[in-house]
């Protein structure tokens, strides 16, 4: 009697088992549909108009075909470039500190800000920028945006640092401590090339998200359908201008991003347009998961060795 | 944030004489089509002048303007005296007209003709559905579905609703009280589940297309680029007519004596049986003295090729923009030389 | 002997040199995160005098009002709200699904790819989530759903105010968003689910077990109860993100503001009403009614991240060897 309800509730609950297990299979599946269609749709809608004039064309004038993103591309990289050259270098000795002082009150308070910034909307850290940055220099600028991807990036470098460094065991660090070597030698030329593989990959991933934002950009950088880096040298060049004024210049110009670009481009009624966004989503795709895969990749492949 | 110390304000500029100029405006969508191809035509006869505008609505660039981030603004609609109080020194220059027309998406309804109040009661949320008997009176020989009416309009601060909710409340006397007039209104649309916000004329023009039974107000330009049907109008005069360069014409010729102090003038619901109802002048928003000398200089001459040459003039019309009348592109001119830079 | 103090002086002041620079980074650090907040203060003040609490109450009529110059908050408070928690009720089940499997099931060469798969619907930019929304998903799905819930728990009493209709044919809405929210916060609590399951130590498994357990019962019984604060983190920094996003749902979530709490109507998010008014605030009220959202924006996102922290790091810090 017992044993036969034994069989049963048995039964059951092996159904109940493979019910289950089987379940989140397939909700991991169901997960994976809208990546595989995202790609797939930008690849192929985005494939077709994607030729040599989409990269080395400025845009044609609105309603006319052809032109490209030359524009996107060259503030693209600019923006990113400045936030790295700002944020990789600070972020790493900021992660450094706070590893290596966490129980300080300044480090503690590192911490916490790593935390809030993370969490603060990029469309509040646009706002910010706006008031300090763009309004004090009278215009939208390259400068501008390279601050606000800067402030998006550092606390994943930050993050980053802290957590490889704290990893490096601290026998290293004692070694080279006991060999004579002062503190900040230690942190230069022993830890943090110790921790080099993972605040590497930690900037690189920074990097793939600043490239792909947005709302920071809108009230930064404006947007320009007129601005190529090779030009504006070279004219500059022509009227005498020092390295530094070119520099000035292309700085302080306002200036299109990819994602920008892509964002304004979705919103308009010509077809040409739209085309042009969806080319520039698949750029903007390989862009942000290629450097992604490359962050892995060279994880996996350091650590292997 | 040491570069910003090292970097001083971009209002001081290298001395006169040979430099690059780098213009930006930013400001309404209306004229974005035609200021871009301006911009092109005029880089190839100056490849030393970078001009650069965005279009971000006419309220984007009164504030840009007045924030100081930009060279030059375009807008809609006329500042009024808190923003001249701000910024004594700010001019408003009309460079063209453009006609709005209300564009709309109906399956197998290719002409509509539609009347002041039938509009204002439209976008009112009083006639609710295509079959109302206001629509079909003036219709009698289109099929008009019996349909729900979605409503489009700006989602964004707009000199183009700024237009249209003034002709609105010159047809239709309770638009004034119970909507008002301005670049953004609360549109009774939207509180009865029926409106739809796009943003800028191209994301108006967006939104009708993808968006069965909808009618919406849109330049007249964005309506042919991409070949939106839209509806004739009943003006003042109580004529049937057609937006076209002609209707365009007749109706800023009504008006050319209209303008204010400010440089700005209202041509809704003009006087004259050619007139379409709904024009607005577009303006550029430039400073009378402005620091950078170069830079004010390269943009008059910008705006003086602009209202000057044959070219420039072609593109507009073939654009289905009303360039200035004579008198008008006149005392542009004379503005522009009363600019006296710092 | 002379010539060794002096090498050592030099390296005693590198070291000084090098400590007062970190100390500078960090504090500059910590002066900028706090001059976020205190601009979002500063600049929100003038809305902040002039509507005070009435700012975020709802009210049986809420205005967004630039022309009149009147400011409530509610509408876009309403709908950041009502996205998230749509999503986190649509992505918590998936996502918990996919981290059990990932942790507990997957065979040992499925892990990798599977992993990086998961991780790469974090990496797609929210533009381009945007973009497909607009033009591919939403007309295929969201209008479809939309009219079935119109049709079904539209008409259930207490839910029609949720449910009434009709979704616009762009599927431009409410629903809209929390869909595209749902597919960009599923990654965020499925990565950190799978690596709280991974923190909990074998014998708890092992223990079960060898009670007689099945496999979904050690995990259902056992290692979700044992891991709880984690998988509530985990959520919560989901939500986190959710609260946040600004450029999916800007695009996707129509930007009117209409009286309905409905899901199937569109509406406003608190970061897409600052994205889509503040390039064009003209009005010195009007911008700061913007930047008090957005300080309410940075307070929201504040806590729920802090506390997202404090519970992950209870459970990993509980889990020896982690």
């Amino acid at each position: 009697m017992g044993g036969v309800r034994f069989e049963h509730r048995y039964t059951y609950r092996k159904a109940v088992n493979i019910i289950m297990l089987s379940t989140t299979g397939l909700l991991t599946l169901l997960a994976l549909i809208p990546l595989f269609w995202v790609t797939g749709y930008v690849i192929v809608k985005g494939g077709r108009y994607l030729d040599l004039d989409f990269f080395t064309r400025l845009p044609a004038p609105l309603g006319q075909p052809g032109g490209g993103v030359l524009h996107a591309i060259e503030g693209s990289i600019l923006i990113v470039a400045l936030a790295t050259l700002f944020s990789a270098p600070a972020g790493v000795l900021i992660g450094y500190y706070a590893a290596r002082h966490p129980n300080t009150p300044l480090g503690m308070g590192v911490r916490f800000a790593t935390d809030v910034l993370s969490g603060v909307p990029s469309i509040v850290v646009g706002l910010f920028v706006y008031g300090v940055v763009v309004v004090r220099l009278h215009t939208f600028s390259v400068l501008a945006g390279g601050v606000a991807l800067a402030i998006i990036m550092l606390p994943t470098v930050i993050r980053s640092t802290e957590e490889m460094v704290k990893l490096v065991p601290p026998s290293l660090r004692e070694a080279a401590l006991a060999l004579g070597a002062p503190e900040w030698r230690t942190a230069i030329s022993v830890v943090l090339p110790a921790a080099l593989e993972g605040i590497v990959t930690g900037v690189i991933l920074g990097v793939a998200r600043a490239a792909g934002e947005t709302a920071p950009l809108l009230f930064t950088t404006l947007g320009n359908d007129n601005f190529e880096v090779i030009r504006l040298a070279k004219l500059a060049i022509g009227v005498g201008a020092s390295p530094w004024e070119i520099a000035r210049l292309i700085l302080t110009q306002p200036v299109d991003a990819l994602p920008l670009t892509l964002w304004k481009y979705s919103q308009q009624p010509y077809p040409e347009r739209v085309n042009q966004a969806w080319a520039i989503a698949l750029v903007l795709m390989m862009l942000v998961l290629g450097l992604n895969l490359m962050a892995r990749v060279w994880l996996a492949y350091r650590r292997r060795r | 944030m040491a570069l910003l110390i090292l970097l001083p304000s971009a209002c001081t500029g290298a001395p006169e004489g040979r430099r690059i100029i780098t213009l930006n405006g930013a400001g309404a969508t209306f004229p974005l089509p035609i200021y871009t191809e301006w911009i092109h035509l005029y880089s190839q006869q100056n490849p030393s002048v970078i001009i650069n505008y965005q279009g971000i609505g006419s309220g984007g660039g009164q504030k840009a303007i007045l924030d100081g981030t930009v060279d030059f603004a375009g807008s809609d609609s006329p500042l009024n005296e808190e923003h001249y109080r701000r910024m004594p020194d700010l001019q408003m220059l009309p460079m063209v007209a453009g006609a709005i027309v209300l564009a709309y998406n109906l399956e197998g309804v290719d002409s509509l003709v539609l009347d002041g109040p039938t509009a204002a009661r439209i976008f009112m949320a009083e006639i609710t559905r295509w079959n109302d008997s206001a629509i079909a009176r003036l219709n009698p020989d289109a099929h008009l579905p019996d349909a729900p009416i979605t409503v489009v309009h700006r989602s964004d601060g707009s000199g183009t609703t700024e237009i249209f909710t003034s002709y609105l409340a010159a047809v239709y006397p309770e638009w004034e009280e119970k909507v008002g007039v301005g670049k953004a209104v609360e549109w009774p649309v939207d509180k009865a589940g029926s409106g739809i916000g796009g943003k800028g004329n191209p994301g108006v023009a967006h939104a009708i297309q993808i968006t069965p039974n909808s009618i919406g107000y849109l330049e007249l330009s964005q309506a042919l680029e991409n070949d939106i049907p839209f509806a004739d109008l009943i003006n003042a005069a109580g004529k049937r007519v057609r937006a076209n360069a002609e209707t365009m014409q007749a109706a800023m010729a009504a008006m050319a004596g209209a303008f204010d102090e400010r440089f700005t003038a209202r041509i809704v619901n003009a006087p004259g049986e050619n007139s379409w109802p709904i024009m607005g002048y577009t303006y550029l928003i430039l400073h009378m003295e402005p620091e950078d000398c170069a830079k004010a200089k390269a943009l008059a001459d910008f705006i003086r090729w602009a209202i000057t040459d044959e070219a420039a003039a072609r593109k507009a019309a073939e654009m289905g923009y009303a360039t200035l009348p004579p008198e008008v592109g006149e005392r542009v001119l004379e503005k522009l030389a009363e600019i006296r830079c710092r | 002997m002379g010539q060794q103090s002096n090498l050592k002086r030099f390296w005693r002041h590198g070291d000084a040199l090098w400590e007062a620079l970190l100390v500078a980074l960090a504090l500059a650090f910590l002066v900028l995160v706090l001059h976020i907040g205190w601009m979002l203060w500063q600049d929100s003040e003038l809305s902040r005098r002039a509507f005070g609490w009435r700012f975020l109450i709802p009210t049986a009529i809420s205005h967004w009002n630039p022309a009149k110059g009147l400011f409530q908050a509610w509408p876009s408070i309403y709908g950041t709200l009502v996205t998230s928690l749509v999503a986190i009720v649509l992505a918590v089940p998936i996502s918990i699904g996919i981290a059990i499997f990932l942790a507990e099931i997957c065979p040992p060469w499925l892990r990798l790819p599977l992993n990086y798969l998961v991780e790469m619907l974090a990496a797609v930019p929210s533009v381009v989530y945007g973009l497909w929304g607009i033009f591919v998903f939403l007309p295929a799905v969201a209008v479809s759903a939309g009219n079935f819930l119109a049709a079904t728990l539209g008409k259930v009493p207490g839910l029609m105010a949720l449910f009434h209709g009709p979704i616009p044919t762009s599927g431009l809405s409410r629903l809209g968003a929390s869909f595209i929210l749902t597919i960009m916060i599923i990654p965020t609590i499925a990565a950190v689910s799978r690596d709280v399951f991974l923190a909990i130590p074998r014998e708890q498994r092992e223990a079960a077990l060898a009670l007689g357990a099945t496999h979904w019962e050690v995990i259902w019984d056992v290692l979700i109860p044992y891991g709880a604060s984690g998988f509530l983190g985990a959520i919560i920094l989901g939500l986190g993100r959710a609260l946040g996003e600004t450029m999916a749902v800007t695009m996707v979530i129509g930007n009117s503001v209409e009286g309905s709490y409905s899901l199937l109507r569109p509406g406003y998010t608190m970061a897409s009403i600052i994205a889509n008014e503040f390039a064009e605030a003209v009005k010195a009220l009007h911008s700061s009614a913007l930047m008090e959202i957005g300080l309410i924006l940075f307070g929201i996102t504040l806590l729920v991240n802090v506390m997202a922290r404090i519970l992950v790091w209870r459970v990993s810090s509980r889990v020896p060897g982690r």
